[in-house]
C-alpha cells in the first residue's frame, strides 16, 4: 500500500539530480512531487498550493533559504506543513537556523533517497499526531 | 591527459570528495530510477492473468536485485566521499566520456562548471522530470 496517498510535497534544491530523485522516490511512494529550484519559485507555487510537507535546501543559489523560511511561515501563518531541510557542509549553527526559523527537521547530504522519504512520512505522521512528534537531528557525517 | 594542455578557464577540477559525492547522488538516481522500474512491473504483473505472472517474476526480481545493488553502490560512495583526503583533480576529460549529454551536463555543474541561468528551459517553474 503507497504511504503518501497523493499527498502534495514540494521539494526545492538547485540540483537537478537531487529533484530527479526526490521526484521518483516521491512519486513511487504514492506522494505527488512539486519540484522547483529556486526560492522565488516556491513562493509563487505556494500561492495556490496547499502542500503536506517541504523538502528545502538550504543552499540555494538565488535566495537566503533562512530569509525564505521565515518568508514561508510568515506568509502563510495558517498552513503547518512541516519543513525538512537539507545542505551539504550544514554546521550546528545552520541546523540551530533553521530550526528557529520554521523548519521541523534536519537531513545532511549527501543523504539516501529511502532515509529523505521516511523521514518526510514521519514529519507528516507527527504533524497529524503531535504527541508523535520528536525534534530530530540526524548527523550522517560530522558536524564541526 | 591531464589539465595542462586546456586553458585556466576549460580545465575543470574538483576535489576528490565533491567528486565522490556527485557520483554518489547519480548512482542514487539511477537506483531510484530503478525502483520506479519495479513498481512499474509490479503494476503490470498486478493485470495479467495468472498463467502468465511467472514471466515476468524473474524481470522483477532481477530489477529489485539491480535496485538493490545501486542503492549499495550509493552508500558506499557516499561514506568515500566523506573520507576523501581534500586533493583535487582535473574532471574534465573524464566528464568526456559519458556520451548521455545531460548526465554530463548535469554532473559538470555539480562539480563547479558554468551553468546557464537556471531560471531558464526546464529549470523554470513546477518541473516534471520525468
Amino acid at each position: 500500500m503507497l504511504e503518501g496517498r497523493g499527498q502534495k510535497i514540494v521539494v526545492v534544491d538547485n540540483d537537478r539530480t537531487v529533484l530527479e530523485l526526490l521526484q521518483i522516490r516521491l512519486e513511487v511512494a504514492g506522494y505527488h512531487a512539486h519540484i522547483v529550484r529556486t526560492g522565488a519559485q516556491a513562493l509563487d507555487l505556494l500561492k495556490h498550493l496547499h502542500p503536506a510537507a517541504m523538502i528545502l535546501d538550504l543552499r540555494l543559489a538565488d535566495t537566503d533559504s533562512f530569509d525564505l523560511l521565515q518568508t514561508i511561515r510568515a506568509r502563510h501563518p495558517d498552513q503547518h506543513f512541516p519543513i525538512l531541510a537539507t545542505g551539504r557542509g550544514l554546521v550546528a549553527d545552520d541546523l540551530r537556523r533553521a530550526l528557529s526559523a520554521g523548519a521541523q527537521n534536519c537531513l545532511i547530504k549527501p543523504y539516501s533517497g529511502t532515509d529523505a522519504v521516511e523521514r518526510v512520512g514521519r514529519l507528516i505522521q507527527a504533524c497529524h499526531f503531535p504527541g508523535a512528534h520528536a525534534i530530530e537531528l540526524t548527523k550522517p557525517r560530522a558536524v564541526a | 591527459m591531464d589539465g595542462s594542455d586546456l586553458s585556466e578557464d576549460s580545465a575543470l577540477k574538483a576535489t576528490i570528495s565533491n567528486t565522490f559525492d556527485v557520483l554518489g547522488w547519480e548512482i542514487e538516481l539511477a537506483a531510484a530510477r530503478s525502483i520506479y522500474l519495479d513498481s512499474i512491473i509490479g503494476r503490470m504483473i498486478g493485470l495479467l492473468p495468472d498463467e502468465r505472472k511467472a514471466e515476468f517474476v524473474e524481470s522483477m526480481h532481477t530489477v529489485d536485485l539491480l535496485s538493490q545493488q545501486l542503492t549499495g553502490l550509493s552508500a558506499f560512495t557516499r561514506r568515500m566521499s566523506g573520507e576523501a583526503p581534500d586533493v583535487h583533480a582535473y574532471v574534465h576529460t573524464a566528464l568526456e566520456q559519458i556520451p548521455l549529454g545531460a548526465l554530463a551536463d548535469r554532473m559538470g555543474v555539480a562539480l563547479g562548471g558554468v551553468e546557464k541561468d537556471i531560471n531558464d528551459g526546464d529549470g523554470a517553474g513546477d518541473l516534471d522530470l520525468f
